[in-house]
């Protein structure tokens, strides 16, 4: 059986196409689903073994990035999704979807409407599309197995993508293996430069997960390097795999072994 | 309930992105250096509910405590000079609307309108008065959408009574009366505003203020392209008119691509497994002269609707951006009373394509920038779209009577009205006090729901015709849908942003993000229900009928009632006299520099060749997942690419490419070869990275000064150049725009733009995997340089307009030889025999050598026969030649044996490139310190 995954999406999402791709490389069988379908009751979130909250500008980032669609989801589907993180279901969050995550709580603590950390304006001040470099961590993460250690090469597109939180709980993800991927140089060297940083984020990171490995977030997009051709220098024979695809398909394993 | 007001900040060890952007600019821009901090709050008003109410969305919605606070009904920002910034009433705020559905999803209850708003507050010694007004004069507030607020609102609810439908007395009325009702408002000429008046003599009756506009906009040249259906006499000769040629151009070349050709919204041409592609490229500088941010978002909202709109429904891919504006160094004392700085237009109108774009989720990836003073006065800012849809569904559609005439998206508001007929017009110092309502803001997001909602309609089979709201609103959109059947509107049905509209507002609002589609009404049902799960306002505007009448109804009076043959062919053709006369030639060729490798950087740092990196970036060309080749590549990621190839069915190794070309500077020399340039370049862009010349399409867009006859004689030359490039190459043109409006005119000043034809190409590409990029791949490659130039053709030249020089002998094109040229490239790429390859344009040979070393992370030497003159060698600009790297030198002549090549140099680990004449090295240069150079003008306007 392929995993079912829901791809949700509402006004403003626009890497729903390219997520649900993604996934149905990596062998899942995807479903697009509004959120007035989960709110109507036409369609459960019980229904499937991952979520993916794509990009996008949910609501026009209007107030803040994915605010508006956090604040939905937290009126309307908190138990759906409180219960969905609760069984062990994997959830990923892709740019806009990582900064719904954080704002809904399920990231970090995978608690609803518990906020702890935060994504703000770029340093720069600016919506920034670039490839940049990013070190896969050791961490609980299960969208990375097989991948720790490795550099990989990758897209941003955002604006509001600087990873902010307490000291406390950036001490707290550090100590706990949650920081799954960070912005680095070429030689997998983590990093606070601009533009190898493209926003300025804490500790260079670029996605974290909760302490159970299964909800990831993340600013940048495997969704768009799971063919070696969407490289911009697939050209130059520097690239045998596609780096995003592995996320994608770690996620679709780690459900068929469920 | 009075007015709740919240105001959040950012916790003071946070930084405030905004304020300092500002600061930089107020530091760069302005020059004012001792302001040494800016500020910044939100500011949003909510009216309906209690201060307790306002703390819980101001606490669960409009701030973060992890790194801000807010305050209720007390000023947040302390101390220093605060001034708050907002739109005007009546300028729809996107926001708001959002604040509104969340405030709903709290459950908060009783809200009643909501706004937001900027506060700005300014510290350090240089922050008095004087000072602050500068600030806001020149970078924050725009009049026309924006307003400094000095006291809180009595209320956030905009009221008004509908205005009444008033009767215009047109049939008394002698010519000066008439002309009266024309200026600043119909923009229609004597001749037009007589047929007019004949039609309600012979009906005997005075017609209504709707109907008068409608025959306006419908007759306007925005609409009906008058100049271009005129029939022309040129110097005395009688031609055929421009836009018949154009077309019988493309006829004749008999492409069996092309599905459909200049009667949709855009332009579709076959692609493969059943899949269509289209294209459409707008123009839109009148509103972006005045309000860059909103022109060039509305620009490139209404061209994404273009796409959308045709056939049955097109899903949006690809957005590209060319724009001429006046150099960012022009002197402030040179601009235009009544115009804006070209700096602060080219960075608004930048932000306004990235807002829309990034936000529908439409990678730009495809575009340019070219200046020249004469564009100080209008802008020319050109946006294109492409799209996909099934073959199925890609012809243009028609309504039988009985059919519904329903409208999806956006509300209507006074938004945009006169859109059509002023960007008809010349523009003046009156321009912006007349016509401010012409502007609007964008909104993305109800654009996004509306395609969504759409596409899932076309693709049940639910949709028999569709097109989009643009210029003339639903007059135009209904005129047009109508004109084989009648249609008639009950108006009062349309959902408005605010009370308050006349009838012919209502039906003449340019409102954006509303798409007209006719629906069987066995369908309505459905519609309905895929547009609530969209979140997409839906109703039934009207019904087609079949007795051609255009019958418009406002509450059970009669507002419109016109005779559709009336409408839409009663418009008088006008005949035209055309003369072009060659510019007086000035000082021929500069000839050599004193200094090789100086005047190398110089010509990368000038604007028209310098990177355009920091725009770029600002636009997300990768969304949709689709890029194959992306506009920037290289071992350092800055090297562009001469187009765009995206593979957008996902798992298929077929792909669509696009570019595109023009050269103003050309243009004002002579108008045919400089339009000859634009075709080849674009064309040249395409075959460079692999695309098949069988395989492609042409866009036009004519973007021309108001056509006196010396304007009309230029456009005619350019058209005889358009269609002679058909005739050479059989790539037809299959859709096109003319804006023939560029002039200024001001108590003595008249300012012409150089003539811009853009042309832009586009087409499909078999397998993706047989293309190629601009960047060198290896040391130790051959450099071939193939293609035919007369390199003393150095007129128009980055060079010579450097040096001041101004002569006439400009690059003419070979068609013949082009020809083959675009095979025998075409052939070599897809053999898989091309490393890379650059085609040659702005800054010469020169300029693409330094990009393509910038791309490999190596550098170059070259050889330049003693016979050749190095500068003209390195800098001449003749379209259609490119540089090719090969692996091996004997397959020159086994590639190119048939066209004019000749292996000019090779590739060098060393990143330097040496230039050698006569077996001596004539000058050296490091490609970083060419890089430098290029890339510094842009950093600079957008300080990045």
């Amino acid at each position: 059986m392929k995993p079912r995954v829901c791809i949700l999406r509402t006004d403003g999402t626009n890497c729903d196409m390219e997520t649900f791709q993604a996934f149905k490389m990596a062998g899942a069988q995807c479903s697009m689903v509004h959120v007035n379908q989960l709110r109507s009751g036409e369609d459960s979130l019980s229904n499937y073994q991952i979520i993916a909250l794509p990009g996008g500008f949910s609501y026009g980032d209007d107030v803040h990035s994915g605010k508006i669609l956090a604040v939905e989801l937290t009126s309307f589907l908190k138990e759906g999704l409180q219960e969905f993180v609760d069984s062990g279901k994997p959830v990923i969050g892709i740019c806009n979807g990582f900064q719904v995550l954080v704002r809904t709580g399920l990231l970090p603590e995978r608690k609803m409407g518990d906020i702890r950390c935060t994504l703000m304006n770029n340093d720069s001040g600016r919506f920034e599309c670039r490839w940049i470099n990013l070190k896969v961590e050791e961490s609980r993460c299960i969208f990375t197995r097989g991948m720790t250690g490795q550099t990989i090469s990758i897209q941003v597109a955002h604006g509001e993508g600087k990873f902010y939180a307490g000291r406390e709980q950036m001490e707290l993800l550090e100590n706990d293996s949650r920081v799954v991927f960070r912005y680095s140089t070429e030689n997998g060297d983590p990093t606070m430069d601009y533009p190898y940083n493209p926003n300025g984020s804490l500790n260079a990171i670029a996605g974290i997960c909760d302490s159970t490995g299964l909800v990831l977030g993340l600013m940048p997009h495997p969704e768009r390097f799971v063919s070696v051709y969407q490289h911009p220098n697939w050209r130059r024979g520097a690239i045998d795999y596609p780096h995003g695809l592995l996320v994608f398909k770690n996620a679709v394993d780690y459900c068929r072994g469920m | 309930m009075s007015i709740q007001e919240v105001r959040v900040v950012n916790l003071p060890d946070i930084p405030d992105t905004v304020g300092e952007a500002l600061l930089y600019d107020i530091c760069h821009t302005l020059g004012i250096k001792d302001i040494t901090t800016v500020r910044t709050a939100k500011v949003y008003r909510f009216e309906g509910i209690d201060v307790n109410t306002a703390r819980v969305i101001a606490d669960r919605l409009l701030s973060e405590s992890l790194y801000q606070k807010f305050s209720i009904n007390k000023p947040i920002l302390m101390d220093g000079e605060v001034v708050e910034v907002a739109y005007k009433p009546g300028v729809m705020n996107p926001e708001a609307a959002s604040i509104l559905k969340s405030a709903a999803d709290l459950g908060v209850q009783g809200l009643q309108a909501a706004d937001s708003s900027r506060e700005y507050a300014f510290y350090g010694p240089g922050a008095v008065r004087e000072n602050i007004e500068k600030v806001l004069q020149k970078l924050l507030v725009n009049d026309i959408v924006e307003r400094v607020v000095n006291r809180k609102p009595k209320t956030l609810i905009m009221e008004g009574r509908p205005g009444v439908t008033v009767t215009i007395p047109v049939r008394k009325m002698d010519d000066s009366q008439l002309i009266e009702l024309s200026r600043d408002k119909l923009f229609l000429n004597i001749d037009e505003m007589r047929v007019i008046q004949r039609y309600f003599m012979e009906l005997g009756r005075d017609p209504t203020d709707c109907e008068v506009e409608t025959l306006a906009q419908t007759w306007s040249e925005h609409c009906g392209h008058k100049t271009f259906r005129a029939d022309l006499v040129v110097n005395g000769q009688r031609k055929v008119p421009l836009l018949k040629r154009l077309q019988e151009a493309t006829r004749n070349s008999a492409n069996p691509l092309v599905l459909s050709a200049f009667v949709d919204n855009s332009g579709v041409m076959a692609f493969y497994d059943g899949w269509a592609i289209c294209g459409k490229v707008e123009t839109h500088n009148s509103p972006s002269a005045i309000e860059p941010y909103g022109g060039a978002m509305t620009g490139s909202g209404g061209v994404f609707r273009d796409v959308m709109g045709t056939g049955r429904g097109a899903r949006v891919i690809v957005s590209t951006d060319m724009f001429c504006f006046a150099p960012p160094t022009l002197d402030t004392g040179e601009v235009p009373p009544g115009c804006l700085h070209p700096k602060y237009l080219l960075r608004k109108v930048v932000a306004g394509v990235r807002d829309y774009g990034n936000r529908m989720g439409i990678p730009t990836n495809n575009g340019s920038v070219h200046f020249h003073e004469d564009f100080r006065a209008k802008p020319s800012v050109i946006v294109g779209a492409y799209g996909i849809m099934r073959e199925d569904l890609c012809r243009k559609g028609s309504p039988d009577p009985g059919d519904l005439a329903v409208v999806i998206g956006g509300r209507t508001g006074r938004d945009g009205i006169h859109g059509a007929t002023f960007s008809s017009g010349e523009m003046t110092d009156r321009t912006i006090d007349v016509n401010s309502s012409a502007v609007q803001i964008g909104n993305p997001i109800e654009e996004k729901r509306a395609s969504d909602a759409l596409l899932e309609a076309s693709e049940r089979g639910l949709v028999k015709a569709v097109t989009d709201c643009g210029a003339g609103g639903f007059g135009s959109a209904l005129g047009e849908m109508g004109q084989e059947t009648g249609v008639q509107v009950w108006l009062e049905r349309a959902p408005l942003k605010y009370p308050g509209l006349s009838p012919w507002e209502i039906w003449l609002s340019e409102s954006q993000e509303r798409m007209v589609m006719a629906i069987d009404p066995a369908n309505w049902e459905k519609v309905s229900e895929i547009c609530r799960s969209y979140n997409v306002e839906a109703v039934v505007l009207g019904a087609f009928t079949g007795d051609k009448r255009l019958k418009v109804i406002y509450n059970g009076e009669t507002v419109c009632d016109l005779d559709m043959d009336f409408l839409h062919d009663g418009l008088p053709q006008r005949v035209l006299e055309a003369c072009w006369k060659p510019p007086e030639a000035g000082c021929a060729v500069p000839g050599p520099p004193g200094d090789w490798a100086e005047a190398f950087l110089k010509v990368m740092a000038h604007p028209d060749v310098c990177s355009k990196e920091p725009i770029l970036r600002m636009y997300d060309h990768g969304v949709q997942g689709s890029s194959a080749l992306p506009p920037l590549a290289g071992v350092d990621g800055d090297s562009p690419n001469d187009a765009v190839v995206i593979a957008p069915v996902y798992g298929k190794d077929f792909g669509m490419v696009v570019s595109h070309g023009l050269n103003p500077a050309l243009n004002n020399i002579n108008p045919y070869y400089g339009s000859l340039w634009a075709a080849t370049e674009a064309v040249s862009n395409a075959v460079a990275v692999g695309a098949g010349p069988e395989n492609l399409c042409l866009i036009d867009n004519f973007i021309w000064p108001y056509p006196d006859s010396e304007s009309l004689g230029a456009l005619d030359m350019a058209v005889d150049a358009c269609a002679d490039f058909v005739g050479a190459t059989g790539m037809p043109f299959i859709s096109g725009k003319d804006s023939l409006s560029s002039t200024y005119r001001n108590s003595g000043t008249l300012i012409k733009i150089p003539p811009v034809l853009c042309v832009s190409a586009f087409g499909r590409i078999e397998d993706i995997k047989k293309t190629v990029s601009a960047d060198f791949k290896k040391c130790g490659s051959v450099i071939a340089l193939v293609g035919k130039r007369d390199s003393t053709e150095m007129a128009g030249s980055v060079y010579c307009k450097m040096a001041g020089a101004t002569g006439a002998n400009l690059p003419r094109i070979d068609l013949k030889v082009l020809k083959e040229v675009f095979g025998d490239l075409h052939t070599a790429i897809a053999g898989g025999n091309v490393l890379s390859c650059h085609d040659i344009s702005e800054g010469g040979l020169a300029a693409a050598l330094a990009e393509m070393c910038f791309g490999g992370g190596m550098g170059c030497m070259v050889s330049i026969e003693d016979s050749d003159v190095p500068e003209e060698f390195l800098y001449n600009e003749t379209a259609g030649n490119f540089l090719v790297e090969l692996s091996e030198e004997k397959s020159v002549k086994e590639l190119f044996g048939n066209v004019p090549c000749r292996i000019i140099g090779k590739t060098i680990p060393e990143r330097m490139i040496k230039v050698f004449r006569g077996g001596k090295e004539l000058f050296k240069i490091e490609t970083e310190a060419l890089r430098e150079a290029w890339k510094r003008p842009m950093r600079e306007v957008f300080g990045s």
